[in-house]
């Protein structure tokens, strides 16, 4: 299974009672149901529901460990911190006191879920696509280069902080509608998204493109042969929200 | 085999990351006449209970109005009096709330409780949140 360092990935440790209701309306995916032993991922919006930071969340038990983005974290913690209030919610980063990486291409174990051995907890996002966490003193070694998980991605439309998850799209038009739950009641950024979802129209879409076939200004992603683009969903309508 | 730890990775000697105390304001609030009204009904003669102001995170513009009627509450709250009524707002979310008018709009749909917020810089459609 190729491995790929994640360079830009933070953690933080979010500790209290309130943790879960706190990211459940803060981002647009249903947090409230996690269990223990369980891995979600979620998007934090503004109010206008552009992304802040794409979120994979591990139920740890006692805390919740957010797997989230160095270059997203200052403005993360900007939006989130002030709407602690009296909740019981703590935030520590331990970023630093953690290797990441990313492991593509074979089939993983179940799907939403996490596991731990050697040291390594692995989070098992997609059926062939999973992120590790692993303390510093343990050894892991790329096998990988990021051109190649790059290529991977373009191939199976998955997008990437930094490149389609930026500040400037809002979640569907990166192909992160999965994580928008059409249904778990008001979140910060939800009216927007909802009227996106209930009129059929969000804009701008994701789309896997022969590198001719798109003006380079739209490339998110540049690959070999295809890229990945974003683009106004009327040039290409078979790949909006149906 | 499952184990719901990250190992020292994550461990509690990590620093909590610092978050900025807004100051705690002294609050001032008014309630509209209607809002008395719905509030006396709500009340009856009881007048030891309290209505409790505040905020929650969430809703569609990152915060949302809290209104409850309760005898006591574990925050840390400051006591007014107004038009007779005991109102209690938390201090840690008095800097969102000073200047407020809680207002009542009767009508079928969208009705009820509603707060006039000069501190709001934006509100979602429903009304019942706010940034």
């Amino acid at each position: 299974m190729p491995r790929v360092a994640y360079n830009d990935a933070a953690l933080t440790v979010w500790r209290g009672k309130d943790s879960l209701k706190f990211i459940d309306g803060l981002s647009t995916n249903k947090m409230v149901d996690l269990k223990k032993g369980e891995v979600r991922q979620t998007v934090f919006t503004t109010t206008s529901a552009k992304i802040i930071d794409f979120a994979t969340v591990f139920h740890m038990g006692d805390f919740l460990a957010i797997l989230t983005h160095k270059s997203n974290l200052k403005n993360l913690l900007e939006q989130v911190l002030p709407k602690i209030l009296n909740q019981d919610v703590n935030i520590q980063d331990v970023t630093d006191r953690n290797s990441f990486w990313i492991e593509y291409q074979e089939k993983i174990g179940q799907i939403g879920t996490f596991t731990v051995s050697e040291g390594c907890t692995r989070a098992n996002i997609s059926e062939n696509f999973s992120i590790a966490v692993s303390s510093l003193d343990v050894k892991l070694d790329s096998d990988g280069t990021l051109d190649e998980f790059n290529e991977w991605r373009i191939e199976n439309l998955v997008p990437w902080v930094g490149h389609e998850i930026t500040s400037k799209n809002h979640p569907l038009a990166v192909g992160l509608a999965e994580y928008v739950h059409p249904a778990k009641g008001c979140y910060v950024g939800q009216e927007i998204l909802a009227r996106m979802i209930s009129r059929k129209r969000q804009g701008k879409i994701l789309i896997r493109v022969a590198n001719n076939d798109v003006n380079e200004k739209f490339i998110t992603t540049r690959g070999d042969s295809h890229s990945l683009a974003i683009v106004r969903e009327n040039q290409y309508p078979s790949n909006s929200l149906s | 085999m499952f184990r719901y730890t990250m190992d020292c990775g994550t461990c509690e000697t990590a620093g909590p990351v610092q978050v900025m105390t807004p100051e705690v304001v002294n609050v001032q609030l008014t309630i509209s006449n209607k809002a008395q009204e719905m509030l006396s009904d709500a009340f009856g003669d009881d007048r030891s209970l309290a209505l409790l102001v505040g905020v929650l995170s969430g809703g569609c513009s990152g915060y949302m109005y809290d209104l409850q009627i309760v005898e006591e509450t574990d925050q840390s709250c400051q006591e007014i009096e107004v038009d007779g009524f005991r109102v209690l707002v938390p201090n840690s979310s008095s800097h969102l709330l000073d200047g407020i008018e809680i207002d009542y709009v009767d009508r079928l749909m969208g009705g009820g409780f509603k707060i006039n917020n000069p501190n709001a810089e934006s509100s979602c459609g429903c009304g019942e949140s706010f940034s």
